[in-house]
């Protein structure tokens, strides 16, 4: 019976932390589609959001596609070569790469860099009593702190995501034509991948990019702002919010990719 | 003549960090009030000035801010309502992330979507009023705590509040110093029309004559007991 009442407040504990979890990332969309909820400030907040997420990340996303691209395209251009099956390199990129590889490895990037980043910076500023002051002036934090950083990483990972795909493929294709695989000429390489994309490529590809973003902000943020008073909170909020992004990131991708191609 | 803040019967009760327990607290202020309030020593002052502006709700009584009482308000409604409310904190008054100039004009910026440059004019010709001189340049962390009080000045009294509520403004400053404070205050109340809360840490400050208070009270036994009838 313990043990029955203990997994039912387990389950009821997880409900109420997910269905708090998708109020925020519900509330953070309708307010950000609304002007009055985007004061000079909350621009500013999310124009740096989208720079330190998504500009500064640029280059080491860039670098990780690049040694994706070598490692992944050139060997299935080589390995599709052998077998005389280079008409399946488009389908089997977009699989790979486009489906799977470049949303999962741009979300747990930036999950690793910024989202650490996010909910250290909230839970320090509420540790020191920031957060309250922001109330004190009249400032939302919800709309203040919460919803730029939310959506400014979820805008960060989906250009990431894009840059991730174009820079791998472009890598892919120009060192498989210096170790002299059977690459053909580049308008065969783009066709053979544009004529694999489907409609549900695309559907799959704007969902992973955009929603585990959505989700990753509003955990961290939430994370971030539950701390209490204690500066030793902080490194505890920062792990769960890793953790918590983590599992909502491959459950999402899992799910997206159950309902677009069973 | 209407109320800009009235509390009725408040109480209530902190544990920490600020323990500070409220019973039967009531105060009215009208436009161009004033009051000095002394609470027990080592205690703070924050608790009152979250009260008067809807930051924390009290267990009984109400707290009725320009009309209306702050739990009628909307979270938008009550958040518009705060950017009325000047206010020097007794703590962490910074967000240590923005520039000082960004601190100062940030609420005005919100609130009152003014440009940034207006809002600094402003801000500057305060500061000089106020003998800081220049604004402070530069993360909050790098400036000097008598710097931080006296910008702390410049933003509560930035955009001509309402109500001004005072936590030991003049704490890390010299008793020579305060002229300037004490006129800015008495002007935006005679110009403006704006109440004030005056929380003291000293009775010294109280019996400041410049200030012309117009009630002048210690907190005892979590109530207000006037010191001097005005």
């Amino acid at each position: 019976m313990k043990l029955v009442s203990g997994i039912g407040a387990w389950v009821v504990r997880r409900v109420a932390s997910l269905s708090r979890l998708i109020a925020v990332a519900w509330t953070v969309v309708v307010s950000a589609v609304q002007p009055r909820f985007w004061p000079v400030p909350a621009r500013n907040v999310l124009a740096r959001q989208i720079l330190f997420t998504g500009f500064e990340a640029s280059r080491f996303i860039s670098l990780i596609s690049l040694m994706v691209g070598i490692a992944v395209v050139v060997q299935a251009q080589v390995a599709l070569a052998k077998v005389g099956q280079s008409g399946l390199l488009g389908p089997i990129l977009v699989m790979v790469i486009i489906r799977e590889v470049g949303p999962l490895l741009t979300n747990f990037i930036v999950i690793g860099r910024s989202g650490t980043a996010m909910t250290t910076e909230l839970a320090n500023m509420k540790v020191n009593g920031e957060v309250a002051l922001l109330d004190a002036q009249g400032l939302d934090p919800f709309v203040y702190l919460v919803m730029p950083r939310v959506l400014g990483a979820a805008i960060s990972i989906f250009c990431l995501t894009i840059i991730f795909i174009a820079v791998s493929f472009v890598s892919g294709f120009v060192f498989g034509l210096l170790l002299g695989a059977n690459t053909g000429n580049p308008g065969m390489f783009i066709r053979s991948i544009f004529g694999a994309l489907t409609k549900a490529d695309v559907f799959n590809l704007l969902i992973k990019a955009f929603v585990p973003g959505l989700l990753m902000g509003s955990i961290c943020c939430v994370e971030g702002l539950s701390v209490g008073g204690a500066v030793t909170e902080v490194p505890q909020a920062a792990t769960r919010a890793v953790m918590r992004s983590t599992a909502a990131l491959f459950i999402t991708s899992a799910l997206v990719s159950l309902v677009t191609y069973l | 003549m209407s109320a800009i803040l009235e509390m009725r019967d408040v109480s209530f009760a902190i544990e920490q960090p600020y323990e500070c327990e409220l019973s039967g607290f009531s105060l009215r202020l009208e436009p161009g009030e004033l009051c000095l309030i002394a609470p027990p020593p080592g205690r703070f002052a924050t608790p009152i000035a979250d009260l008067s502006c809807g930051i924390v709700e009290p267990e009984q009584g109400v707290v009725v801010f320009d009309g209306v009482e702050w739990p009628a308000r909307s979270p938008l409604a009550a958040s518009a309502a705060r950017g009325r409310v000047g206010r020097v904190f007794e703590r962490s008054g910074w967000l240590s992330n923005l520039d000082m100039d960004e601190n100062i004009t940030l609420a005005q910026r919100y609130h009152l979507h003014r440009e940034p440059e207006d809002a600094l004019q402003e801000a500057q010709a305060l500061a000089t009023e106020l003998g800081l001189g220049e604004l402070p340049q530069g993360r909050p962390a790098h400036v000097g705590r008598e710097e931080l009080l006296k910008a702390q000045w410049v933003r509560a009294l930035l955009g001509k509040p309402m109500l001004l509520l005072l936590e030991r403004p003049l704490r890390d400053l010299a008793p020579a110093e305060g002229a300037p404070f004490v006129r800015a205050v008495n002007r935006l109340r005679e110009r403006e029309g704006s109440a004030v809360i005056w929380i003291t840490g000293t009775f010294d400050r109280m019996e400041d004559s410049a200030l012309r208070p117009t009630r002048k009270c210690a907190m005892e036994g979590g109530a207000l007991r006037d010191l001097v009838e005005l």
